[in-house]
């Protein structure tokens, strides 16, 4: 057991870090704070990912053969806590990079493949994911949005909500039940459609969480070719399980907490407050509360370094982000409330508007509870 | 970064684990209701086999050490391990045990002083060492499950050790994060096994979402305090350790409360062994100033004075 970097790994750091350092534009900040859904930090990822791709440092942990160099999934995990403590710059592309891509490369069709995974893997792709619905959140599988089969293309009907990125998405990673009428997991599947297709609407619903970030899509007649079915009818849960797995895998939010405390506690000594022994005590809870939701993170990177089959750790973990999150949001309204309710400090804004979304997004935190007594505590399902 | 044991500290605690499979680590009640059962049958086999020298071997280390102690821990027996299994070894495996430690000259009762054969202080002058004569503690009458004495601590004769006390204190941090965390995950698992069984309403207790979330938030919490103690263990970095004993003992407060609300009038009997984890974690807690000494002390660590 060893919790030290190597000195390759160091290095690596050290090499993103100075990419952020040198590439990122002095009003970053202002741009992050439209909102990780916004059309300046879309249009601002569709420049900075290509950048990112020429230096090898959007999608290293892929193949080869999809532009990848098929780096350890340390490094990648080490990349992913320097955007974060950067505030997460590649905007939606995440997504491509952690998930979407990695699914296509297991379960698409050569000409999916083809099409889609080249532009991904240049940060030229902005994708959203069709999953909940109005009755379809923690409960997945109770989806409603139909594709039935009609010749050799699928004719779409239905509505999904809370998609993030969808106003800016080029295509949508879409469940919908084929299935018959009783739905369920054993009906679903995935569809891979073009957001231009005639038929869909996308509403965006003011939010919290900055403009342009969550949205209603309707699908209305939408017809797509069968080609775009990814997987086989009723395949789709066990895709998305997959799916599920490596997004929740090794985001490293923490980081951006872990940053905040810092920021704060420097403001703080700047202002002659970090004397205070309980104002110190406050930013060391916060701060442990960060390393503890980076440990977990990091055993479900383990995990994936080592070839083992992915545990509960992921649920643990994801769960403790979420008290960090708080923890730090909590820690700087109180001792900096200025800062916060004057809107003065960018950084410290934008970290309190994605607190409140960890919780929520990709998995409810009480989801993870459930999962956590059942998986790991051995408790009894409820009846 | 590796988080897996090597094969050198799986077998150690293969072995480590065999021992507190057998009946001499299980419940039994103690005569006149004491509070405690100290587990000497099973120091002595540890002791035998050499399981205290653990840290000073390369190939186990302080990691071997720190795990030995969280898994001794979650014993409803007794047993003097963590100053044994990490401190010790940095001053001399000569000396007798079971050893006690007090910190910063800090007033009161010491764990595990009356069955103790070497009395460590660690303050910031130094790391002293005294072998006290048994008539010279003063046996105290605890909830806490420890056995507790007090010594005239002036009147002991006090040799100075080599080790250097930044280190002391790193060590005895993480070996008390060790200690607690373990303490902890004995009364959680000792909740779980409760709550699976008893039946209220037609079903198990465990059953309700309510009791589920709680035990959940603690166990991801116990969780994450074991890997904050091993980390301190492996670092042995002032502000590892700083940060492992703040986090174990910041969230004992909420754990002690819902493991005895779960277990209801059962952990309020001496029958049942969830006082042996849950007394013991309230004077854990309470080691070394708490969590606001141990957090204060981090803060300094990572972003210096004031």
């Amino acid at each position: 057991m060893d919790f030290t970097w190597t000195a390759e790994d160091a290095a690596y750091r050290q090499r993103v870090r100075a990419f952020l350092e040198r590439e990122l534009p002095s009003n970053w900040p202002d741009i992050a704070r439209h909102g990780p859904g916004s059309a300046e930090q879309t249009a601002f990822s569709l420049e900075f990912c290509p950048r990112l791709a020429e230096a090898g440092l959007l999608v290293p942990h892929w193949p080869r053969d999809w532009g990848g160099a098929e780096r350890p999934a340390w490094e990648h995990l080490i990349l992913g806590e320097e955007m974060w403590r950067a505030g997460e710059p590649r905007g939606a592309q995440y997504m491509n990079v952690n998930w979407i891509g990695p699914v296509l490369m297991r379960f698409g069709t050569e000409a999916q493949k083809q099409q889609y995974i080249p532009e991904m893997a240049q940060g030229k792709a902005i994708w959203c994911q069709g999953f909940s619905e109005p009755d379809a959140g923690s409960d997945l599988a109770a989806l409603r949005t139909r594709a039935v089969r009609d010749g050799d293309h699928y004719v779409i009907n239905g509505q999904k909500i809370w998609t993030s990125y969808a106003a800016h998405a080029r295509h949508c990673f879409l469940l919908a039940q084929t299935g018959g009428a009783e739905g369920g997991r054993s009906g679903i599947a995935i569809f891979l459609v073009p957001m231009e297709t005639p038929g869909i609407e996308v509403r965006a619903i003011p939010s919290l969480i900055g403009h342009g970030d969550i949205h209603e899509v309707f699908f209305t007649d939408v017809r797509v070719p069968a080609s775009t079915r990814l997987g086989a009818e009723g395949e789709g849960w066990s895709i998305i399980t997959y799916a599920l797995a490596n997004e929740r895998v090794g985001i490293p939010r923490y980081e951006m907490g872990a940053a905040e405390v810092d920021r704060m506690v420097g403001l703080l000594k700047e202002r002659g407050r970090f004397c205070d022994s309980v104002v110190r005590m406050r930013a060391a809870e916060a701060a442990a509360a960060c390393e503890a939701a980076r440990l977990l993170v990091y055993k479900v990177v383990d995990q994936r370094a080592r070839g083992a089959a992915p545990g509960n750790e992921a649920n643990l973990a994801r769960y403790a982000v979420v008290t960090a999150e708080h923890l730090v949001t909590d820690f700087g309204m109180d001792f900096l409330p200025d800062t916060f309710s004057g809107g003065e400090h960018a950084s410290f804004l934008s970290h309190h508007e994605r607190a409140i979304v960890t919780g929520i997004a990709a998995g409810a935190a009480e989801i993870q509870l459930n999962l956590v007594a059942r998986r790991e505590l051995n408790l009894p399902k409820e009846p | 970064m590796r988080l897996e044991f090597n094969e050198d500290q799986t077998t150690f605690l293969t072995f480590l684990g065999l021992m507190l499979d057998s009946p001499d680590a299980g419940f039994r009640t103690v005569a006149d209701w004491g509070r405690f059962d100290y587990g000497a049958a099973l120091d002595a086999r540890l002791a035998e086999n050499g399981f205290f020298e653990a840290a000073a071997e390369k190939e186990l280390g302080a990691v071997a050490a720190a795990t030995m102690i969280h898994e001794i821990a979650q014993s409803p027996v007794t047993l003097e391990c963590a100053a044994s299994a990490l401190l010790r070894p940095f001053l001399g495996n000569d000396l007798p045990r079971p050893v006690a430690v007090v910190v910063d000259d800090a007033p009161g009762a010491v764990r595990f002083l009356p069955v103790a054969r070497t009395l460590v202080s660690i303050n910031q002058a130094g790391v002293r060492i005294a072998q006290p004569e048994a008539d010279a503690v003063e046996a105290v009458e605890s909830l806490y499950a420890y056995p507790m004495g007090r010594i005239d601590m002036k009147a002991q004769d006090w040799v100075l050790a080599t080790l250097d006390p930044v280190r002391a204190r790193v060590l005895w941090q993480g070996a008390v994060a060790a200690e607690l965390a373990g303490t902890l995950k004995g009364g959680l698992k000792s909740v779980l096994a409760h709550v699976r069984d008893r039946h209220q309403f037609g079903r198990p207790i465990g059953s309700f979402q309510a009791v589920q979330h709680r035990l959940a938030i603690n166990g991801i919490e116990i969780e994450a305090a074991r890997m904050q103690m091993l980390k301190a263990a492996q670092t042995q970095l002032p502000h590892d350790s700083c940060l492992a004993l703040g986090y174990a003992q910041g969230l004992a407060r909420r754990a002690i409360y819902d493991f005895h609300q779960f277990m209801g009038a059962m952990g309020l009997t001496l029958e049942h062994p969830l006082h042996r984890w849950t007394y013991r974690a309230r004077l854990l807690r309470a080691e070394m100033g708490g969590p606001s000494e141990a957090y204060g002390r981090y803060a300094t660590q990572r972003w210096g004075a004031a």
